[in-house]
């Protein structure tokens, strides 16, 4: 069964006279485990699909379920308690918050979620030392460099324990080598924790990675293929 | 999973979280506080010192006037006259004495006469004290120019002041004819003499004050048909040792006195002058908290606000991530009432420390009074010692308190309306 299912979604921005129209009538379903990529030239509606599916933004027309979730339907409070329990965010830079210690920083959704002091330090570490950074989880974010930002914001998308996690360019502001360290990182996590991810990306090492590409223009499904067997690195 | 999981964010996480916030911009918030500091410290000095001047001319006013509390006939205080005076003084004297109040009660006579020289007639005010120990006695004594003290039971000895000398070109020992009409319309007359003449530098007291022993002045109440044997007097001034217990005993003086002729006042309703400057006085003083106050809003709202504004990706991060709304209010409205109560904590230990020490030290106004130490029949003392009581601290702290948390609602708000999508593309 499909984890996630998006049914014509449409999304139509009015600026001023002009409408445009970012997406229209996506329909696609992404089931557990994927790892899927979302690519697409500037402008052809990514982000906006990646903000429908998390519930930051509502769509103009379609709905949105993530198992038996009527995402689309949710009020305000319930979709902020939702993407905290159910999903994971990796943005494409300042994912952290400065005044905290990386392992503040993956602890912090943990605190929200309530989960008792003993289990989110166990797990906080669990997946700092995951993505490599044990040995600087008390440095604040602005004493790591950029990779090690996003590998911290990736620890805490998967300590959170999410049924999906959505990253929106989460190797954009990495140079080539930590762009493709990162999404290597990703994608063994996703196999060993069996977490879904959706990212998307311009990048075509990064796309690489992916096991299923879906690509998006001028807000419609062009293509959308699984790769049979995408590059691993470890 | 039917039950909705809900977000939470313990006390403890919300204060840190805010605590280490506002230390984000060091110098900006150091700015803020020290600038709120200064100027709650200046605020309470100088409330300190309007408290303090007042509350010596308060107490020089009630040692020169009729006491803390004084009972005299109804109706005296709207109207003045000789012959409203309490018949039997003695008998009211054992009755007062019989309350064992803290302090002491003072029989006086108070008239209204012309006192004549052969140069020259003017208006004045007898006032017949118990020569020996009340508190009049005690103020004006180290202000004689010349002459001595009256001595109890001297029944012709005057003491004037400064100012009726010299319109009555009178000396020591000079004959003064005191006249004072009478209640038929007839008048009656005695002769005293100047035993002293003062100068209090306070025109009220100077040009029409005649101090006199009880005998002197007892006479003329005789007059107006009062029996000398009764001990009769116009009012007995009480001197309380502890000022704070005023109500105490002005409550314990009503059920005492006969009512129907008799009235307990406070020095509040005595001098009804007095109490109206100092409210206008004190004005002066809450107009400069106003400003103080207003410096410290701006404070504190430009401090939180610019740091709101510059957090709103921050912000929209915290909502992607599942920090709810409320939250998000709480947190930013965390970090202005830290502030808040730093600022309170600090403005403390400035306006704190100046008081002790200009209570302790005292502000010498001297040099810049030269002649205004006078107003309203009293004077204030040269040097201020500033005062704070224990109800203008709650005052002051529950109001700047109030401020500073009233200047966090509009940032809290501002940030807990972020929303993640528009906060993000920035
Ligand atoms: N708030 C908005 N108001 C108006 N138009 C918008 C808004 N957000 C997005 N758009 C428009 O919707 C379309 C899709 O934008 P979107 O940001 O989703 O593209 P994208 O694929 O993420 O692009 P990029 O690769 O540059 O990030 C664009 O034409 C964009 O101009
Ligand atoms: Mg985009």
């Amino acid at each position: 069964m499909a984890l996630l299912r998006l049914e014509g979604i449409g999304k139509r921005y009015r600026q001023g006279e002009v409408e445009v129209e970012a997406l229209h009538d996506i329909n696609l379903s992404v089931t557990e485990g994927e790892f899927a990529a979302l690519v697409g030239p500037s402008g052809s509606g990514k982000t906006t699909l990646l903000n429908i599916i998390g519930g930051l933004d509502s769509p103009s027309s379609g709905s949105v379920h993530l198992n038996d979730t009527a995402i689309t339907r949710l009020s305000e409070a319930e979709l902020s308690d939702f993407r905290l329990f159910q999903l994971g965010f990796i943005f494409q830079a300042y994912n952290l918050v400065p005044v905290l210690s990386a392992l503040e920083n993956v602890e912090l959704v943990m605190v929200m979620q309530g989960r008792p002091l003993h289990e989110r330090r166990e797990r906080a570490e669990h997946y700092l030392e995951l993505v490599g950074l044990t040995a600087m989880m008390h440095r604040r974010p602005s004493a790591l460099s950029g990779g090690q930002q996003q590998r911290v914001a990736v620890a805490r998308a998967l300590a959170a324990g999410p049924r999906l996690v959505l990253a929106d360019e989460p190797t954009a502001n990495l140079d080539s080598e930590n762009a493709t360290a990162l999404l290597d990182i990703m994608h063994r996590l996703s196999h060993e924790e069996k977490t879904t991810f959706i990212f998307s990306t311009h990048d075509p090492r990064v796309m690489e990675r992916a096991e299923r590409i879906i690509t998006l223009r001028d807000g419609q499904v062009e293509s959308d293929e699984t790769v049979a067997t995408p590059h691993h690195a470890s | 999973m039917n039950e909705r999981q809900q977000s939470r964010l313990p006390m403890r996480v919300l204060f840190s979280l805010a605590w280490r916030n506002i230390w984000r911009h060091r110098r900006r918030t150091v700015i803020t506080l020290s600038s709120i500091a200064i100027g709650f410290g200046l605020a309470v000095l100088s409330i300190g010192i309007g408290d303090g001047s007042h509350n010596s001319m308060i107490r020089n006013a009630i040692k020169l006037g009729e006491g803390h509390l004084t009972v005299q006939p109804r109706g005296y205080l709207e109207a003045p006259a000789n012959y409203k005076y309490i018949a039997a003084g003695g008998s009211l004297a054992t009755q007062l004495a019989a309350l064992q109040i803290n302090g002491s009660v003072q029989p006086r006579i108070s008239l209204q006469v012309l006192a004549s020289t052969a140069s020259n007639s003017v208006g004045a005010v007898v006032e017949g004290v118990s020569a020996a120990d009340d508190p009049r006695t005690e103020m004006l004594r180290p202000m004689l120019l010349e002459g001595e003290w009256l001595q109890a039971g001297d029944e012709r000895g005057l003491l004037i002041g400064y100012g009726m000398a010299r319109k009555l070109k009178a000396k020591l020992g000079s004959k003064l004819v005191v006249m004072a009409g009478k209640q038929g319309g007839d008048s009656q007359a005695q002769l005293g003499r100047v035993r002293g003449i003062f100068d209090s530098h306070m025109d009220e007291l100077d040009d029409f004050l005649i101090l006199s022993d009880l005998s002197f002045a007892r006479v003329f109440l005789e007059g107006e048909g009062a029996e000398v044997a009764q001990q009769p007097v116009t009012r007995f001034a009480i001197f309380l040792d502890n000022e704070e217990q005023l109500a105490h005993w002005k409550q314990r003086l009503q059920e005492s006195i006969d009512q129907s002729a008799l009235v307990a006042l406070d020095w509040r309703e005595m001098m009804p002058q007095l109490v109206q400057f100092i409210v206008i006085d004190d004005a002066g003083n809450y107009v400069f908290l106003l400003l103080i106050l207003m410096l410290v809003v701006f404070g504190i709202v430009n401090t939180v606000l610019m740091s709101v504004l510059e957090r709103t990706r921050e912000f929209g991060l915290l909502r992607a991530l599942g920090m709810g709304r409320y939250h998000l209010l709480w947190l930013v409205f965390c970090e202005s009432l830290l502030l808040s109560l730093l600022a309170v904590v600090i403005g403390w230990l400035v306006g704190g420390g100046l008081h002790l020490w200009f209570s302790r030290h005292g502000i010498d106004f001297s040099a810049m009074m030269a002649e205004g130490t006078t107003i309203m029949g009293t004077f204030m003392d040269p040097v201020v010692f500033t005062e704070l009581s224990a109800e203008r601290v709650i005052q002051l702290t529950v109001i700047i308190f109030g401020a500073t948390l009233a200047s966090g609602i509009y940032p809290a708000i501002k940030a807990a309306r972020v929303t993640p999508v528009a906060a993000l593309r920035t």
